[in-house]
Formats: C-alpha cells, structure tokens, sequence
C-alpha cells in the first residue's frame, strides 16, 4: 500500500538519509530499526509531510506523498505517534480525541462517544474531562495513539512507541496494536527494543547513517554481521 | 453532571444574562444617562473580546491590533466625508477594509510568540504613517478627518449591536468544533497539522473575524465622536488596553475579557478620582499585582483553583 | 550636495544605530535568557538620560564620568526588579505574556516616578564640547556624536569580550540557547539570570547616558518609543542574538537617517518599520538568528 522510492533527504550538508527504497504490503508490520541518528524519524517525517523529501516518490494507494501538506497526508488515511507524546495540554483527553474528526460529517453526538468508547477500552474514560497535560507520560502516548485511531487511517506510524512506558500500560498499548493489526490496518514500527520489533514486525528495515544495511525477517537481520556490527560496534 | 449538560447550563445562564444585561443597557439613553462611560464600557468589552478570539483561543497576540481599529474609523470616515455616503455604507466600507488589511496581514501568521506580535506592531506603525501622509483629500492627511455631524445615540446602539454580535459569536466558538480547532493549534500548531487540521484556513478564519470586529469598533467610535485622526485612531494603547483588559479577566474564556474590562475600567475610574496625581502609577501596580497573583486572570484563575465553577464560568 | 547630506545621513544613522543596537542587545539578553518580555525596558533608558542630568547639575563634572556610577546604580536596581517578578512569572503558564504585562505596569510606574521628579517638560543637558563640531570634508559631526560612537563602541566591545570570552558570558550565551540543559550541567540559572537581568538594565540605562549627549532634548514620555525600537532592532537581528541585535540596530539607524534625506518627514519614520517587515519576510528568522517557524 505505501511504495517507498529512491527517498532522500538531505539537511544543509548532512544527508539524514540517502536513497532508501521500501514497500509496506496491506495488512502488515514494518519495523525500522537503527541507532541513534540513523534516519528513522527523517523517514517518519518525509511519510507524513513534516519535512519535504529532497528527492524520491512515496506513493501511498496511487497518490504520491511528497510535496503534500500534513494535514492532507493525515487525511488521506496515515496517522502518526511521537517520540515524546505531543497532545493538545489544555484540551480535555474527549477534546485531543475529537480534533482529528473536526470536519468529519458525523454529529457531535457520534463522534464524542466515539472517542468515550475508545478512552473506556483503555480505561481512561472516568478522567475524559481532564486537560491533557495532567496524565503520566504513557497515558499520553495511549492517548495519542487513540487520536489516530479516530481518523480509522489504514496505515498508522508509531515513533518509539514502548519507550519510557510502564510495563503494565506496554501490554495495553501491545493489546491495541494487535488489534488494529486483526482489523486489517499496516503500522511502520520505530523502536530501539528490538525485542518489541522482532515478536511484532515480520519484516524488518535497519538502518544505520542514513542508509539501508540489512532487509529481511527478525531471523536474518538477528544474524546478520552488518547489523550485529552497526549495533555493536566492533 | 454529563459534559454536554454542563455546557449547556452554563451557556443558558450566560445567554440569559446577556439578554437581561442588554435590555437594561438599551434603556440606558431613554431614561437620560450619560452615556460616555457607558459607550467606552461597550467598546473595551467588544475589543478585548475580539482580540481574544486570536490571542485566547487561537495563540497569537498582535500588539498591533489597534492597525484594525484604526483602519475601520478611516474607512467609515472617509465613504461618509470624501464621498457623502451615509453612515451605514461607512460600517460596510470598515468591515470590508478589515477584511482586506487582515488578508494582507495574513502571513505574518508564520511567525510565533514574541515575534508575531512585534511585526503585528510595526505593520500598525506603519499603516499610520501612510494615512498620515495620504494627500488630504483623500484621507485627511494629518489633521484627521471631521464627519461634520454626530450621532451619540446612535453610535450608542450600534455599539450594543456589535458587542451583543461579539459576545454571542465568542460563546459560538467556545463550543464549535472551530474553536477546538483554534485551541488545538494554541497548545501546538505542528501536532494539530499532523492530525489533518488545515491550519492555514483555521487560524486565517480567527483572524479575519477578529480584524473585522475591531475595524466595526472603530467607525462606530468615528460616529460617536465625529472626528477621526491619526494619532487617537492609531494609537497603540489602544492595542495595548484590549490585551490588558483580556488578560485580567482570563485569555481563552468567554466571560474573561468582560469581567477583566469592567473591573479595570472601575479601578482605572477609582484611582482617578481618588488619586488623580499618583493615577498612573498606581495604575501600574495594580497591572502587576494582577499579574503576580493572578496570572491566568480572574476568571481563568477561578476556574483552575475551584473547578466546580466551571459549571457557570467558562 | 546631495552626497553630502547622504555621508552625513550615514554617520548619524551609524551613531544612532549603534545606540539603539546597545538597546536592542540589552533586550535580547534579558528575552533570550528568560523568555521575559521587558516592556519596561525604555523607561530605564529614559532614567538613564536623567541619571546623567542630576549628576552633571550636581557635580558639574564631565557627563562620561556618571556612566560608571550609573552603570552599577541600575545594575543593583536590575537585580531587585529581577527577584521581585521574573521567578514568580517564570513559574506560571505563559511567561512571555504574563511578563510582558507586568512590565508593561512597571513601565507605567516607572513613567509616573520620573514625571513625578522631573514633570513634563523636557529636559536638555548644557554640556558643551570644545570645539563643538568637527568637520571632515564637507561634512558636519557634532563632537558629541563622535563621544558617544566612541562609548557606544567601546562597551560593545567590552560586552562582546564579556560574552564570548569570560565563563560568566559563555554561561550566559549557552543559557539563551538552552535553558534547561544549562541547569543540568550545574549552573545556578536563577543568579546567572538575575546577574544577565542586572547587566541588562545597566547597560540600557549607560546608553541612556549617551543619548543624552546626542539628542538635544529628552522627557519622561519617550520610554515607550525606546521600547519599541528596542524590540524592532531584535526581532530584525534575530531574537537571542546579541550581536545581531547590535547590527540590527545599525540597520535601522542608518534606513531612519537616509530615508529622511529622501522622504517626506512623515514617511521617514515608516522606513525602519518597512525593512523589518522585508527583513522578515525574506528571512523569517531575523538577520541572524534560528527560530523554528510554523
């Protein structure tokens, strides 16, 4: 569904990543692992509009991404999660849910208990009417993925979705990926736990400076000397 | 109480409090007050209250909103003195010039915070210093421009109409799915563009409505008066009265702006006829003290320490 | 003739442009490392002006001799107004706001202090040089332009050596790029801020003293006007650049002073304004600085 082509991205002189080719299939689980610095988040941000590829074609259901705004891109059925969880702070948790929908058709009525419903299946619906900035850093992250999940987009990016989470609230979030998963919708995985990645992802990107070293399942990239070597070092 | 009923009560008894509030304001004339205090009261309401459309709910402060005021009294003055239309094509005249200088104006939006409201400032500078070196016939140059007629009660009542249409369209944004957009993009324009807010269109809309309620405010201070000039019609307490009477009651509120121009114009009629030497200064220092103890304003400050109130303030 | 009055332009705009970058600078330091907004920041270049006044009519000496007094006078009243608001205002919701606000009140009150001493009139300082006016070629400069170009020059220097070679001046620049990371690394931000507030003030009130050589007149009304060229000069250099501020302020010196050669009074006045707007337009960042833009 999302065909990743020759993508480059150059800021000033450093090139955040060169030349990278890629597909996500219907229905499935792409992990992008690397260290620090390796261009994840640039291929993030190129997806979703943040920044505009330098050059190379994202083609996503036949329309090409690159030059497009976010807030188009958000439309047109990709959602995305932060690093560090950016909700609207002085919005209530039912208000970050609803932003998204704002010029959906559906009444008001609808789309709140929507959002209520998805607060209640992780348990937070009894502080729906808190401002956003009063939850723990996890609850925001669960909250931020709800917010995507309110536009029902079919491919979803999580950007280190398990760091700096509690375990408890890990398998809650774990619940919901899988979920999403059984409902047919595709995910691009941004993590260092590369745990998380291998039991998730059935296939696996790794990256290291800006480009691709290894392609493959959980199985071969586990073994493969080029990454042991970019993780490791030597 | 469900989130829905909340707002609903609330709205009911501010709305019932608007209409009762207008009907003893409308009786004012009739029964032979002076209405000088009365017009400036409306004003401030009005103008504090449109700049919180921008500065409230939307995240941006324009130092020079006075350039909208100004604008609207020159237009207003100028289609009813240059070309002898009557007053009313003036008002049509100023919300249009509104409209267009907040167009124009439009991309300063890029720019955030500090540095937003600064250019906002210097473009009002600037749209000063052109009319005043407009040729005098066209605008009066820099002796301003006498509408060589008055109309207190009029203006009056047109006041009222703007403010009342100024307080109901805040009180509609409070809750539209609009307003959560504008607040969306106050607490983080990035992230609300990445959920699929279009936030050019969005903020643009807050923008055009607020320039026009303050370009309204300033032709019909033109008829009450019946002069317009530069110096008043431009100057930048203007701008700076509305942020502060804003602020006072509470950014981002609906009820704020009113309660924060109401107690300060008291206090401000106080100190002056208490202490007409130490006015200023004392002035001063209830602005800090405001700040000090109530950063958020009265009513915001209200609603964060004792959040039951929030079922009638908001 | 022409040429003339354009070198002669050029040369007021210089000395006045490196005034107002000494206030623009004085601004910056205090936004850069606190994100308060001093809307009061006039006044005390006004205070300045009057400082030198007392002590020349008092003392009857040399007015250049009052900026070390002046300089340590306002530094100390920096420091108080600094633990008086910015820690309370920092730990609320919306410091820029808040503290533009509630320098905006200290502005008032600082105006009615000195209308109250000095009354509304304005006020000339009867220094005289000897000679009174150089002249080099066809073009006229008052001495006490070049003293004052040459004291304004002199503490941008000594600023400049402060910022960027003493400890005290790296901690102050590393605080306006991040001030959080500065806490961590051991540096108590509150007195680093209170000492960046205090030097701040002090160097707005010392080029006080140098616009009272060069403007004939001066009154307690004008704070407001240096206010707003302050935050022109900053928002044209860059904000958080001290140096930028400091060409920035040249900048608009020199564009006020040419463009009254070739404008209309009226109009003159606009030019400084205009370039801003076409600065940032062009380069929404200031002249020098890095600001992430929506």
């Amino acid at each position: 569904m999302l065909d990743v082509q020759s993508l480059r991205k150059v800021f000033g002189g450093l090139v955040a990543v060169d030349t990278i080719s890629f597909d996500v299939p219907e229905n499935s689980i792409l992990g992008l692992i690397g260290v620090n610095g390796s261009g994840k988040t640039t291929i993030m941000n190129c997806i979703n509009g943040i920044y505009d590829a330098t050059e190379g074609v994202i083609n996503f259901r036949g329309t090409n991404l690159v030059g497009k705004k976010p807030y188009e891109i958000a439309r047109l059925g990709i959602g995305r999660t932060f690093q560090v969880p950016r909700l609207f702070r002085r919005l209530t948790l039912t208000e970050n849910l609803m932003v998204p929908v704002l010029e959906d058709s559906r009444s008001n009525v609808e789309l709140t208990e929507k959002a209520n419903a998805l607060l209640a299946e992780v348990d937070l619906y009894r502080i729906r009417d808190n401002h956003a900035e009063e939850l723990s850093g996890g609850q925001q992250k669960l909250v931020e993925l709800l917010r995507v999940m309110m536009l029902d987009p079919d491919l979803i990016l999580l950007d280190e979705p398990f760091a700096g989470v509690h375990p408890n609230l890990c398998k809650v979030f774990l619940e919901q990926i899988l979920k999403l998963k059984d409902a047919g919708k595709s995910f691009i995985l941004v993590s260092h736990d590369l745990t998380s990645v291998y039991s998730l992802s059935e296939h696996l990107l790794v990256l290291n400076q800006g480009q691709k070293i290894a392609e493959g399942n959980a199985a071969d990239i586990q073994h493969n000397p080029d990454v042991i070597e970019a993780f490791l070092g030597r | 109480m469900s989130s829905n009923r909340l707002v609903w009560t609330r709205t009911s008894i501010w709305l019932g409090f608007l209409a009762l509030s207008a009907l003893g304001l409308g009786l004012l004339p009739a029964y032979g007050f002076s209405l000088a205090f009365w017009f400036y009261l409306l004003l401030w309401i009005t103008l504090a209250s449109g700049l919180n459309i921008m500065a409230g709910f939307t995240g941006y402060l324009p130092f020079g909103y006075v350039a909208f005021y100004g604008i609207g009294a020159y237009a207003a003055a100028v289609t009813v003195k240059m070309h002898g239309l009557p007053i009313w094509a003036g008002f049509i005249a100023a919300a249009l010039a509104g409209v267009v200088l907040s167009l124009m104006f439009a991309r300063t939006m890029v720019l955030r915070g500090i540095y937003f409201s600064i250019v906002s400032l210097a473009l009002a500078v600037i749209c000063r210093l052109l009319i005043a070196a407009m040729p005098e016939d066209v605008a009066g140059g820099s002796y301003g421009i006498s509408l060589g007629f008055s109309n207190p009660d009029g203006a009056y009542y047109a006041m009222l109409a703007l403010m009342l249409a100024t307080l109901l369209t805040v009180t509609w944004l409070a809750q539209s799915r609009l307003g959560m957009a504008l607040r969306a993009i106050r607490d983080d324009p990035d992230t609300a563009e990445t959920v699929g807010i279009n936030i050019g269109t969005v903020r643009l809309k807050a923008w055009v409505l607020s320039a026009v309620i303050a370009s309204m405010t300033g032709a019909i201070e033109a008829w009450y008066t019946s002069i317009v000039d530069t110096e008043t019609a431009f100057n930048l307490l203007v701008s700076t009265k509305a942020v502060i009477f804003a602020v006072a009651g509470g950014l981002g509120t609906v009820i704020g702006p009113v309660v924060g121009t109401v107690v300060m114009l008291i206090v401000d009629d106080l100190i002056w006829q208490h202490f007409p030497v130490l006015n200023v200064f004392l002035l001063g220092l209830v602005i800090v003290l405001l700040m000090m103890f109530l950063p958020s304003g009265i009513v915001g400050s209200l609603i964060r320490r004792k959040p039951f109130l929030r079922r009638i303030l908001f | 003739m022409m040429t003339t009055l354009l070198i002669q332009a050029l040369v007021t705009g210089l000395i006045l442009g490196a005034l107002y970058g000494l206030i623009g600078c004085s601004l910056t330091i205090i936004y850069g490392t606190m994100r308060i907004v001093n809307f009061s920041h006039g006044e005390f270049v006004v205070a300045g002006c009057f400082a030198v006044l007392m002590f020349f009519t008092a003392t009857g000496l040399h007015p250049l001799l009052s900026i070390p007094l002046v300089f340590v006078a306002f530094f100390l009243v920096g420091m108080c107004l600094y633990y008086l608001f910015v820690p309370r205002l920092n730990r609320g919701d919306d410091p820029e706001v808040a503290s533009f606000l509630t320098f905006y009140g200290v502005s008032l009150m600082a105006g009615a202090i000195l209308l109250y001493f000095f009354q509304a009139d304005t006020r000339s300082l009867n220094y005289v040089f000897t000679p009174s006016v150089y002249k080099i070629g066809h073009v006229f400069i008052p001495t006490a332009h070049i003293v004052a170009l040459a004291t304004g020059v002199a503490i941008i220097a000594a600023l400049t050596w402060f910022l960027y070679r003493t400890i005290y001046g790296k901690a102050l620049r590393a605080a306006i790029m991040n001030r959080d990371a500065i806490q961590i690394v051991g540096v108590n931000i509150n007195t680093l801020s209170a000492l960046a507030f205090g030097l701040a003030i002090a160097i707005a009130a010392s080029t006080g003293v140098l616009l009272a050589l060069v403007f004939p007149a001066f009154g307690p009304f004008s704070g407001m006007d240096y206010t707003l060229v302050g935050f022109v000069v900053i928002v044209l250099g860059g904000l958080g650049h001290p140096i930028g501020a400091i060409i920035g302020g040249i900048v608009f010196g020199i564009a006020e002073q040419v463009a009254i050669v070739f404008l209309p009074q009226s109009l003159s006045q606009a030019v400084g304004f205009i370039i801003l707007i076409a600065a940032i337009t062009l380069r929404p960042s200031g002249l020098f600085g890095k600001v992430a833009l929506r």
